[in-house]
């Protein structure tokens, strides 16, 4: 009599706040909804899953994995911008690759972010794999968003109900220039890529919570507030990022996935390998207008 | 023939910057004074060692392992303070317990240990017994690279300044707990504010570190104090920096051994009412220079 398998997923909380690792899913398989939708609900649940050994996950399996929860966003800008090294072969792969970089702090993603806030309808999530990692280094840190909005003084929630930031994608168009792309393109990129306003707390599409976000790397001033101002609270709603209670993080091992929510969650590449090989690949799931 | 099997320790780095994971030792008083040395140069080298499954290490043997690395520190406070739970006949153990909701915290704030001392201690080796499911990490940084990574002209301006570390937390601890006033009057006399370095030099290594914190540092010696507080923002901000940080999961057997002349620490706070029971030992320092 043959015996049938079948491997329930299994979770378990990583730190007290955010962050699970996932056994018993082999992305690489072709998941049944019942599982999508358990992945879907941990998600918004833990705000970032991992996932470890998933060494039958290819770049076409990741591509297919990542459509189960939404279109996959296209990087517009990736194609040019020569860290991300992206091969036009799949457009929906944003490649992060690392070999050279001198110091640390380069503030490329060593700096705080959610991913693309400068598009109207930033992601819903990214799926990043790991395929080579430094022997030590080279980490990511998340941070819980929604925490770090509870964790706020209440005069500060009182602050910034309601208010709304603007969020520039003018670290990518600096590059552009530098690479000397042409006026034209950019004129056109201008306008397919206006600056949104989005709300400085937003709520969870899913879950109805309420998050911090503003983000040091996209966040560029606060509708309606001089820049004196606005540039001193943006400051202090940044720093919520670096309290420990609100973070995770992961030492990368190749086979390892983590799938973050990109509405309830910020995260850090910790540039701590210099000139060691670093070598990931993104797929990105696209998300709604924040609200 | 029989088979001598000599296990020699491997040290296995956790992130680019500090932090190494110590296979083959069991930790004890009676390890050969090779092993102690090899951990001694392990611990200024990556500022703090991870031990995991030491579940042979009992408080005795706990004890007898710190004063191999020199004379072990009596916290002059812990037993009055609940949080600590520190009983009279280990006076050399400190016991951090919680298990009730925000319960014997205090930790949850960067700081180097004792810096309130005119000696501050060389280091600590923390051992977990309980530990929450998930949550109750530490973290450490590296106070090294905290200092490599400050702009030329704050490492220019904070050459040679001192600035005086208190224990003020631990006042309001022992006015809390009905400690008489006449003996913390005492305690002042014997622990007068210290004065240390702002860049401290380390004694084994050579290198230089921010040794300022947010517990214990109140001022800058002879700066005004909007500029002193700014300063120190700035300084202790350092540790926010996820390149000079590294995070355990403590599981019960796990020890770490920081080295507290070059890192600081903070202890997560994101476990609820769960009980975590951690005992530590203190090594005894020198002054700072």
């Amino acid at each position: 009599m043959a015996t049938l398998a079948i491997t329930r997923p299994s979770l378990s909380k990583v730190t007290g706040s955010i962050g699970a690792e996932v056994e018993g899913i082999d992305l690489s398989a072709d998941l049944n909804d019942a599982t999508i939708d358990w992945i879907s609900n941990a998600l918004v649940e833990h705000k970032v899953l991992f996932f470890r050994d998933q060494h039958g996950l290819d770049r076409a399996r990741h591509i297919a994995f990542g459509r189960r929860f939404g279109d996959l966003e296209v990087h517009p800008f990736s194609e040019y911008i020569a860290q991300y090294n992206t091969g036009k072969s799949d457009p929906e792969i944003v490649v992060l690759e690392s070999k050279s970089a001198p110091t640390v702090r380069h503030k490329a993603a060593d700096i705080w972010h959610s991913d693309v806030t400068w598009r109207l309808a930033p992601s819903l999530g990214s799926i990043l794999r790991c395929i080579i990692a430094p022997e030590a280094g080279g980490d990511t840190v998340w941070a819980n968003m929604e925490l770090a909005y509870e964790l706020l003084d209440d005069e500060t929630k009182e602050r910034i109900d309601g208010l709304r930031a603007v969020h520039s994608w003018d670290i990518f168009r600096q590059a552009l220039v530098a690479i000397g792309t042409p006026e034209e393109t950019l004129a056109a990129m201008d306008v397919e890529f206006p600056l949104p306003h989005h709300p400085i707390v937003r709520t969870h599409p899913v879950s109805g919570r309420k998050s911090l976000y503003v983000n040091e790397n996209f966040t560029r001033s606060i509708v309606g507030m001089g820049s004196e101002e606005g540039d001193a609270l943006l400051r202090k709603l940044y720093r919520q990022t670096e309290i420990p209670e609100v973070q995770v993080r992961l030492r990368w091992r190749p086979g390892t996935v983590a799938f973050w929510d990109n509405r309830s969650t910020q995260h850090y590449a910790v540039h701590d390998y210099d000139t060691q090989h670093r070598l990931m690949e993104r797929v990105t799931v696209c998300g709604d207008v924040p609200f | 023939m029989a088979t001598l099997a000599i296990t020699r320790p491997t040290a296995t780095k956790v992130t680019g910057t500090l932090g190494a994971e110590v296979e083959g030792i069991e930790l004890s008083g009676d390890l050969p004074q090779e092993t102690i040395d090899w951990i001694s140069a392990a611990l200024v080298e990556h500022k703090v060692l991870f031990f995991r499954n030491q579940h042979a290490l009992t408080r005795e043997k706990h004890i007898a392992f710190g004063a191999r690395f020199g004379e072990l520190e009596v916290h002059p406070f812990a037993k009055y303070l609940s949080q600590f739970n520190t009983k009279d006949e280990d006076p050399e153990v400190i016991v951090i317990e919680s298990k009730t909701e925000g319960g014997g915290r205090g930790t949850d704030i960067w700081h180097s240990d004792v810096t309130w001392r005119e000696q501050p201690s060389l280091g600590s080796i923390l051992r977990c017994l309980i530990s929450p499911e998930a949550g109750g990490d530490t973290m450490w940084a590296d106070m090294e690279m905290a200092y490599d990574l400050l702009d030329e002209e704050t490492k220019a301006q904070i050459e040679g300044l001192e600035a005086t570390h208190d224990w003020w937390n631990f006042r309001l601890g022992l006015e809390k707990a009905g400690v008489a006033q006449a003996l913390i009057d005492e305690m002042l006399v014997e622990f007068p504010l210290a004065t240390h370095p702002v860049v401290r030099t380390h004694p084994v290594s050579g290198r230089k570190a921010i040794y300022v914190n947010s517990i214990f540092t109140i001022g800058i010696a002879g700066m005004e104090k909007a500029e002193s507080d700014a300063l120190l923002e700035k300084l202790t901000r350092q540790t926010a920096i996820p390149e000079v940080q590294v995070r355990l999961r403590w599981k019960p057997g796990t020890v770490a051994f920081w080295d507290n002349r070059s890192t600081q620490h903070y202890a997560v706070g994101d476990y609820g009412a769960e009980h975590r029971l951690m005992e530590r030992v203190t090594i005894c320092g020198d002054t700072p220079r």
